[in-house]
Parts: C-alpha cells; structure tokens; sequence
C-alpha cells in the first residue's frame, strides 16, 4: 500500500508477431518516466503473459499486436487474467488496430488502444490516472 | 579537380562573403548563424573522378549499377494496367482463396506472403497458432496447401515460364523442396525453376523476429540452400538480403547498411566455407532492399555508398574476379519504409513516398511511388490506394521526366562530400560487426538487436522532445488543423474470408492428415532427424522426401527443434 512503490508495468507481445519496436520503445519511455516496467520478448501466449504479471506483481499490463491477431490475443489475455485473480490489473494495447475493432476490445475488458503515432507522455499519463483506485496507487493532484 | 591555386582563390573568397554579404543578410535576419549549409568545391572530395565515380556499369558503380538502369525499362509505369503485376506480394485467407484471387487476376507468377505460424515453423493447429492462421499471408501445412495455391496458374503459365518469390526464412529450405517436389510433379526440371526465397535469418534475429533455431543451425541450412541452388536450380536466387526490416525496426540508414553488409558477407563465407568459389555463387545472391527514411539526402548519399562498399566487399576483400560479384543485385534502391506514414491525416503518406520515388531517381537511377497510403489502417491495401502509388510513379518518369539523366547529382560539392560521409559511417559499422566476430556473433551476442534497439528508443525521444518533427503527430496539430480522409476505399479481397481462414485452414489440414500413410511420414521424419545431426548432410533432399509424403512443415520443425533446440533472444 505503500505511495512509494513505483508503478510495475508488463509490456507483452501475445501470439507470433515480431514487430517488436512499439513495445520495447514503450517499455524504454516508460521506465524512463519512472515506471518499474517488464519486457517479455516476443512469441507469448497469453497464459504467459498472465501468469508473468501474477509472478511480477503488475499493476499494469500492455499488448502489442501488428499482425491481425489481436481480436483474439487480447481478449484471451484479459481472461488469463481474470482466472489468475489478476481482475483489477489494467490492460492496455497499441498496434495497427482497425478503428472497428477498439469498441470490440473495450467489451472484451482492454480499456485503452493507443495508435501509432501516441507519444509516450500520453500513455504514461493515461496510466497514471486510471489504475484502480484499490491498488491505491493513483497519482495525487 | 580544381588546381590548388585556384581553391586558394575560392577559399578567400569564402572568408570574404562570410565577413560581408552572409554577415550582412544574417544580421538583417537576426541571426547568429546560418539556418543552411553550403558547399564548395573546398568541402569536394580531393580523389579522381575515375577511381571513386566512373561510370555506371562499371566499377566502383558509385554512378549506378547498371549502364542502364534495369527498373526503368521493365517498371510496370509503363503499362496501362494498374492492376497486380506477377510481384504483388500478397497471401490472403486460405490457399483457395489466394489462388482463385490470383486465377481472376491473371496473374503469372507468384509472390507468396506466408501466415506467421508457417514462417515460425507452426502448422495451422498449433496453440500458438491460434488467432493467427491466414492473417498475415497463407497458412502452408503440407504440400497439398503449395499444390492448391498453384492451381492458379493452371492453363496461364508453367513452372518453367514463371517466377516464385517466397517471404520465408526459418523454415525457407521446407518450402523450396515443396516447390522443388511440385515442379517433380509436374515434370519440370529444376534447372528450369526461377525465383527468389528471402532466406535471410540473420535479420529476423535482428529486427522482424521469425526465428525458430539458434544462429548456428540456420546458418548450416542456409548453406544448404546455397549449396544446393547451386548444384541442381541455378537459375533461382539462394537469398534476398534483406537491410528494410532492420531499418523499420529502428536502425539509422548507417546501420541498417551496415548490418546488411556485415549478413551479406556471413553468407558469402558460407558459400566459401563449403568449397565454392565466390564467382560461382554470388551472382545469385539478391538484395531486396535497404529501407529508407524521410531524410533525403542521406538516403541518397546512403543508396550511393551502398554500391560501392558491396563491390569492395566483393572484390577486394573476397577477391572475386566477375563484374556480377561486384554488383548488389536488387537492393539498388530508395523506398520509404511505412514506419515514416502516420495514422494521422494519412493522404500525407502519399506525400512521403513520393519523396522517396525521387530520392530515389537521384540515387539509384529509378524510384516508385511508395507504399500505398493506407498501410497503415492494417494489411491489405485498397484500390485506390495502390492506384495513387502507381499513378504517382508514373507522374514521377512520364510527366516530370525524372529518369532522363543517370545519377544526375555527380559532381555536386555537397552530394559527393556526403556520399564519402556517409560511406565512411557505414564501413564503421561493417568494421565493428567484423571485430565481434562477424554478423553471427554479433546477433548471438545481441549487439545488433540493442544497437537497432537504442536507435528506435532515441527516434521516438526526439520525437517527445519535438528535436524531430512528424507532421500532424508531434506538430501542426492545433484546432485549425484538419483531418483529411479519402473518402472511399474498395478493397480486392473479402472480409470475411479472412476471419473463417482459420477454421477452414483447419479442416484441410485435418483432411490430409487422415489421407496421408502415417508409416511414410514417420520414416521420412526419422531420416531428417538422423540427417540434421550430422552437420555436413545437406538437409533439403529429406525435405523433399518428408513433403512428398505429406508431412506438415510443424512436423519437420519440430524435429529439427529436437537436434538443433530453439533460439532464446538476449532480454532487453
């Protein structure tokens, strides 16, 4: 409960993508904006990724996804979540994303898609003021 | 060039205009310093026009690769059809849906994209799969799928009349015996067969991630491959090497040239290591392309450089005699990379790829529209959105006339100044990946992926910061602005095709699995593992047999898997 502990952050790749720029330039910004932030690599599944975040404690979790695959990485990445207990963990992504596909996600529990182009301020900020207020990390006014 | 007591003249003269008319037009100004640069003939390079420029053709090739330059003569521009010429690089849905997509265009010759499970050496049923069969390209599982895809073909053109190009590289040498095993088939020989694999695995470890062995064992099948086009299918390309991926990864136009040269010369010992002399083979080593950015003349100076560093590396370090091992076949070009498009207000990118079409008529002797705008709403570009690349390449070279005159920048104190520039930065780099140990070492070490790494890192702080501008995403974005959107975009492909890729791709390969004889599967299997152990042993003949026999390119991967083990990445 402590307002020190920084912010921990999982930056993941889910499924077969490569394209693994976005996500390491992310993990790079953020922790430089004082984020604690982890870096699976690429190729995880998505029971990877939550059994990481469950093992590193995570408040946050963040998806990159370029191939297409993401109406159903995502999703199921939530869902390994959930099953963990790790309901409360806020799920970010980014990527190429069809405008048609964020609402679908958003149902589906990723409640942030950045675009390309985002800069890292934006998420930084985005993340600050929307982690759950039980893990009483919010930022102060 | 110049007499030295003529540069002494300029020289003073210099200093005069800097102390009277450039102080006088600063101070109007209110400047301290000059916002451009200018260049003399004392900031020209002091060599001979023959030895650093030449003539294009010839040695160093710093004018061009070839006297004339090949694109300009067989460039689609010339054609009135806009529609998809034999190269289109495309894989959509299913094999089904690819062939009857390419029966209806007519096309004659193929350019396979490959789904991501088949490129990571997964078949279509994989857990890891899931999600992604038929998204980025075509599933192949087994040699059914690559006989269904080539049903296109059928009554338009025969194997020996057509060119396959393949996007695939860890599991390269399964699809080339599919192709060597439907060209068996058909009847063709393979010295008739024509095309081009990309091959390149040193730079999936460095920047586009389809992996699956560690350096070592892929490096012995690429050997293989090289080794065996050599001997049965001279007319194919071994390789493509690829610097794009690295460049849109991250890398500076420094170091995506350089890692390039630094794989291209780990392959070239390949062919040496196995007893080949370097005339033999390298001319069937391609190039597909270096990648660009929005930095013009860099790019130019960059696709310049490029020429001549490949035929030192050729020539003088690996001593070969032919005038084909000199020149860097394919890769001669500026092309800017969609890392440089925005989301945001995306009729720019038509804008930026353009850019790079005339960079690249002014470093390379021909250039193209670009990447159509709408990369980046995802894969699969519309209608309009190819016709406005095309028909931009041909404002380029029919309205503006840019392919007139041959390296038209020789000579000029800036460009030449540059060029050098950039060619010393560029051997830097070849030079550090030497003293590692080569490009293997380096990417065994991670040096490369971190160097690309901190590369992209320092683009987007530059971009925070606003040291770099992207129009519409870090500037010019106030309230006054405006979102323009092209306002209608027809695609060639269905939807929903897509979507049931997957599914269906499934039922095919549930079908060939229970049609096949298991006993003929396993022993072929059997083989390629007793095979893959001795280090020697040319691998692709087994493939061959184990795809005849229906086995999946999962089932042959994870065999490999077994003797080779799989590549683990260095963590960021």
């Amino acid at each position: 409960m402590s307002e020190e502990r920084p912010i921990r952050v999982l930056m993941a790749k889910p499924g077969l993508d490569g394209h693994d720029r976005g996500a390491k330039v992310v993990a790079l910004g953020l922790r430089d904006a004082g984020f604690e932030v982890i870096f699976t690599g690429i190729r995880q599944s998505p029971d990877d990724i939550a059994e990481a975040a469950l093992q590193e404690d995570v408040d946050v979790v963040g998806l990159s996804c370029l191939s297409g695959a993401h109406r159903t990485l995502f999703p199921r990445t939530v869902q390994a979540l959930r099953d963990r207990g790790c309901g409360d963990v806020l799920v970010i992504g980014g990527g190429v994303i069809p405008e048609q596909d964020i609402l679908y996600l958003k149902e589906r529990g990723v409640q942030e898609v950045f675009h390309p182009g985002t800069l890292i301020g934006a998420v930084a900020e985005y993340i600050r003021q929307h982690l759950p207020a039980a893990g009483g990390k919010e930022s102060l006014p | 060039m110049f007499d030295p007591g003529e540069l002494e003249q300029i020289e003073e003269r210099r200093k005069q205009w800097q102390e009277t008319t450039l102080k006088k037009n600063l101070e109007r100004l209110r400047l301290d310093e000059s916002p451009v640069q200018l260049y003399t003939p004392l900031d020209a390079p002091n060599a001979g026009y023959l030895e650093k420029l030449g003539f294009p053709g010839e040695y160093p090739y710093t004018r061009g690769t070839y006297a004339v330059p090949i694109f300009a003569t067989v460039y689609a521009a010339e054609s009135d059809a806009v529609g998809p010429r034999a190269g289109v690089y495309a894989g959509y849905g299913t094999v089904e849906d690819t062939r009857d997509l390419w029966r209806a265009e007519g096309r004659r010759g193929a350019n396979v994209a490959f789904d991501l499970p088949t490129q990571c050496g997964y078949d279509s049923d994989h857990p890891m799969a899931e999600g992604e069969v038929g998204r980025v390209g075509i599933a192949i599982d087994t040699l059914d799928d690559f006989e269904t895809l080539y049903e296109a073909f059928d009554g338009m053109a025969t194997l020996d009349r057509m060119a396959s190009n393949f996007t695939i590289n860890a599991p390269c040498n399964i699809i080339l015996a599919m192709y060597f095993a439907l060209a068996e088939k058909k009847g063709v020989a393979l010295s008739q067969l024509r095309g081009t694999p990309q091959n390149d695995i040193l730079k999936e470890y460095a920047s586009r991630g389809t992996y699956i062995f560690p350096p070592d064992p892929s490096m012995r099948m690429v050997r293989d491959s090289i080794t065996f086009c050599h001997k049965y299918v001279p007319e194919l390309n071994a390789i493509s090497i690829c610097g794009y991926h690295m460049r849109e990864a991250g890398a500076s136009e420094v170091q995506a040239a350089g890692f390039t040269f630094a794989h291209a010369m780990s392959y070239v010992r390949l062919g040496i290591a196995a007893g080949l002399d370097v005339d033999e083979f390298i001319p069937r080593f391609t190039f597909l392309d270096f990648g660009a950015g929005m930095d013009f003349w860099r790019e130019i100076a960059r696709a310049r450089a490029n020429r001549r560093i490949w035929a030192q590396i050729m020539r003088d370090q690996f001593g070969a005699k032919s005038a084909r091992s000199w020149i860097m076949r394919g890769g001669d070009s500026v092309f800017v990379g969609p890392s440089c498009y925005t989301l945001q207000r995306p009729l720019n990118n038509v804008v930026r790829g353009v850019i790079g079409g005339v960079a690249g008529y002014l470093g390379s002797g021909f250039g193209v529209g670009g990447v159509p705008f709408d990369e980046v709403f995802g894969l699969g570009h519309s209608h309009e959105a190819r016709q406005l690349s095309g028909d931009a390449t041909r404002i380029m070279r029919f309205e503006a006339g840019l392919g007139r005159v041959q390296d038209p920048l020789a000579g000029s104190y800036f460009v030449e100044a540059l060029t050098d520039q950039v060619e010393s930065e560029i051997w830097e780099v070849i030079n550090r990946v030497e003293d590692l140990g080569g490009g293997v070492e380096a990417i065994k070490t991670g040096y490369t992926q971190r160097e690309i790494a901190h590369s992209a890192y320092e683009a987007q702080r530059q971009l925070e910061t606003g040291e770099r501008i992207v129009v519409g995403v870090n500037k010019f974005t106030g309230p006054q602005e405006m979102e323009v959107l092209p306002p209608r975009l027809s695609h060639p492909y269905d939807a929903s095709k897509i979507e049931s890729a997957e599914e269906r791709q499934l039922a095919r390969l549930r079908r060939i699995k229970s049609q096949r004889s298991q006993p003929a599967v396993d022993a072929a299997l059997k083989a390629i593992g007793e095979a893959a152990s001795k280090e020697d042993e040319n691998l692709i003949p087994y493939f061959i047999e184990a795809v005849k026999a229906y086995a999946t390119v999962g089932e042959i991967c994870d065999v490999l898997r077994d003797v080779f083990g799989v590549y683990r990445p260095e963590a960021l």
